[in-house]
């Protein structure tokens, strides 16, 4: 008779520990990367053959065209022929053309991702994900009314998080486990439906879901920035009244904390976050900071500080990832953003499993 | 007398979940609460505590009362990442105005850590510890927080039977020291070797009616739950 060992108690070498995983999870971790991988190397090799940028919107386009074009043409004499630009020169001037949007992109990364840490946490996932299509509806809105962005999506946060607060406090109804999804469908259903007809606003509309790149004019960047940071300040400093309303309301409410209010204040300052951030460079670019740096760090993480400074670390990592990838390869930034991330995860989540 | 309670009636929405003719809480006493689930053990703590008003009756407090809470180490959200320093701060962090814990305060819960034997437990991650260090941690904070009343819900659930016994006997210095504890258990053990008094709630017969709650010496309730369970 054979004598089978248990899988999980299989221990000892690098080949063992591939059957400590959990086999659907492993698969589906080495299919993402190898999807990952391929797209990484034979997208360059693709555009190399294309004459159009297909995967780059619009508005980008325009603006790297405008930057070659402000190059001064080659002259045919020697003296008046400008000098090559060397890298370096060459990425200062990417830069400083695309500081704003580089300066929003790290506000939201940093705001993203230290509130994401926390929204995992707290298991408020969905709620994240839900905020910003009711905030894409709100904005649709003012879209098609011809009104900035902005106050109309505000409103519409502000609808969705009374709605969320009436049905949680109502649970015994039903709808509170409800709320959510119907949240998330309705937005991404009702922004579009808002705008059919609105040909002019659609392509405007499609930016603010799958990113609006680096076009962010400097007015929003210096007013969004700081306005991030001051809402991250405010979600990381009270990490220890996070923690004790999670472990012991209980010991909160007798020490005269009031859990509720607490709570209200951290969607309200997510909300804050949300609202900001998919105004100003999209859905997938704040769902991707509000994510992927939290999940990366998290199995690592022994303490919430620390959580919080590593997953800004990463957020970092991915903008200056994704600025490099979208200026070499022509990607879009936000969703270069998200694979940089993602990429990341992988390699966070296979070592702390490959350690485990 | 720290709290005392005459003729009260707490409840919700109108609707009465419990009632009490007569429960003091006094300096260096341990009192159990005892009763089946649903009886309104969570509504009387709430009352006590001054948490939930009553709907009748009449309840007298010691001025600034600090009441403090051990939590069930079960009922934590262990995928938090803490460390057991963090998890001892949790109780004085209730205490301060956004939670920071400043240098006294760390002094402070060191000092409790220490005298619990759990210092070396400070840098360990708090997921990672067994459920009985897990629970001598948070007591540490919990006194750090110098209350004069502890509630502990259940505290020796789940806890293997000489983690059980370390923790009743460090719960029974302090009561000795002056401490008030309340303790909810289902243990009659525990209430046996802690309790001065046991309120045991006894569920209404007739739906909308409240629990009442009977005050008796934990030997009498010991005695009364034999003869419960050989009837049974």
């Amino acid at each position: 008779m054979k004598n089978f060992s248990h899988p999980s108690r299989t221990t000892g070498t690098v080949g063992s520990l591939w059957f400590n995983f959990n086999v659907p999870i492993a698969t589906s971790v080495a299919l993402g990367l190898a999807l990952f991988i391929s797209l990484t190397i034979a997208t360059p090799f693709a555009r190399a053959n294309e004459k159009t940028t297909t995967t780059q919107d619009q508005r980008t386009a325009d603006i790297l065209n405008d930057i070659s074009s402000a190059k001064p043409t080659p002259t045919s004499n020697p003296i008046d022929r400008p000098q090559p630009q060397t890298p370096g020169e060459h990425w200062r001037e990417l830069i400083s053309f695309f500081a704003p949007g580089l300066i929003t992109a790290v506000a939201i990364g940093i705001a993203g991702s230290v509130c994401g840490v926390l929204v995992l946490l707290r298991r408020e996932a969905l709620l994240a994900l839900a905020l910003p299509q009711v905030v894409a509806a709100g904005a649709a809105v003012g879209l098609r009314l011809g009104w900035p962005t902005l106050p109309p999506a505000l409103l519409a946060a502000t609808a969705a998080l009374l709605y969320l607060v009436i049905t949680r406090r109502n649970r015994r109804h039903g709808n509170a486990d409800a709320a959510l999804p119907a949240l998330y469908i309705s937005g991404l259903s009702l922004s579009f439906l808002i705008i059919a007809g609105a040909s002019a606003h659609v392509e405007e509309l499609q930016n603010l879901f799958t990113g609006i790149d680096v076009a962010v004019t400097p007015a929003r960047a210096w007013t969004a920035a700081p306005i991030l940071l001051v809402l991250t300040a405010a979600i990381a400093f009270p990490w220890r009244r996070w923690l004790l309303i999670a472990q012991a309301p209980a010991a909160a409410e007798l020490a005269g904390v009031n859990p509720g209010r607490w709570d209200a204040l951290f969607l309200v300052l997510l909300t804050g976050v949300l609202l900001l951030g998919t105004d100003s460079q999209g859905v997938v670019m704040v769902l991707a900071m509000l994510f992927l740096p939290a999940a990366t760090v998290l199995p690592w993480a022994r303490r919430i500080p620390t959580a919080l400074a590593a997953a800004a670390a990463i957020s970092l990592l991915m903008v200056a990832g994704a600025f490099i990838a979208s200026n070499i390869f022509s990607w879009p930034f936000s969703q270069s953003a998200g694979g940089v991330g993602f990429a990341l995860l992988l390699l966070s989540h296979l070592s702390a499993m490959l350690l485990d | 007398m720290l709290i005392q309670l005459n003729n009260c009636v707490f409840g919700y929405d109108k609707r009465p979940v419990v009632q009490v003719e007569e429960l003091g809480l006094h300096a260096g006493r341990c009192m159990g609460i005892f009763g089946p689930n649903g009886a309104g053990k969570t509504t009387l703590i709430r009352g006590v505590t001054g948490l939930l008003l009553p709907m009748e009756g009449v309840i007298r407090r010691h001025e600034s009362l600090r009441i403090g809470y051990l939590p069930q180490h079960r009922a934590l959200e262990l995928h938090w990442p803490m460390t057991g320093l963090d998890a001892a701060s949790l109780a004085i962090s209730a205490r301060t105005p956004i939670g920071r814990i400043d240098r006294d305060n760390r002094e402070k819960i060191l000092a409790s850590m220490s005298q619990l034997n759990v210092t070396g437990l400070a840098n360990r991650p708090f997921a990672k510890l067994s459920g009985g260090q897990q629970q001598r941690l948070l007591l540490a904070g919990a006194l750090a927080a110098e209350p004069q009343i502890l509630l502990l819900d259940e505290p020796t659930e789940g806890l293997d039977v000489r983690s059980q016994q370390t923790l009743l006997e460090l719960l029974r210095d302090m009561t000795v020291k002056g401490l008030c504890t309340v303790i909810i258990s289902h243990e009659v053990q525990d209430l046996m070797f802690l309790a001065d008094s046991v309120a045991w709630l006894h569920p209404a017969e007739m739906p909308g009616q409240p629990s009442h709650v009977e005050i008796l010496p934990p030997a009498q309730l010991a005695e009364r739950m034999v003869h419960v369970r050989q009837s049974v």
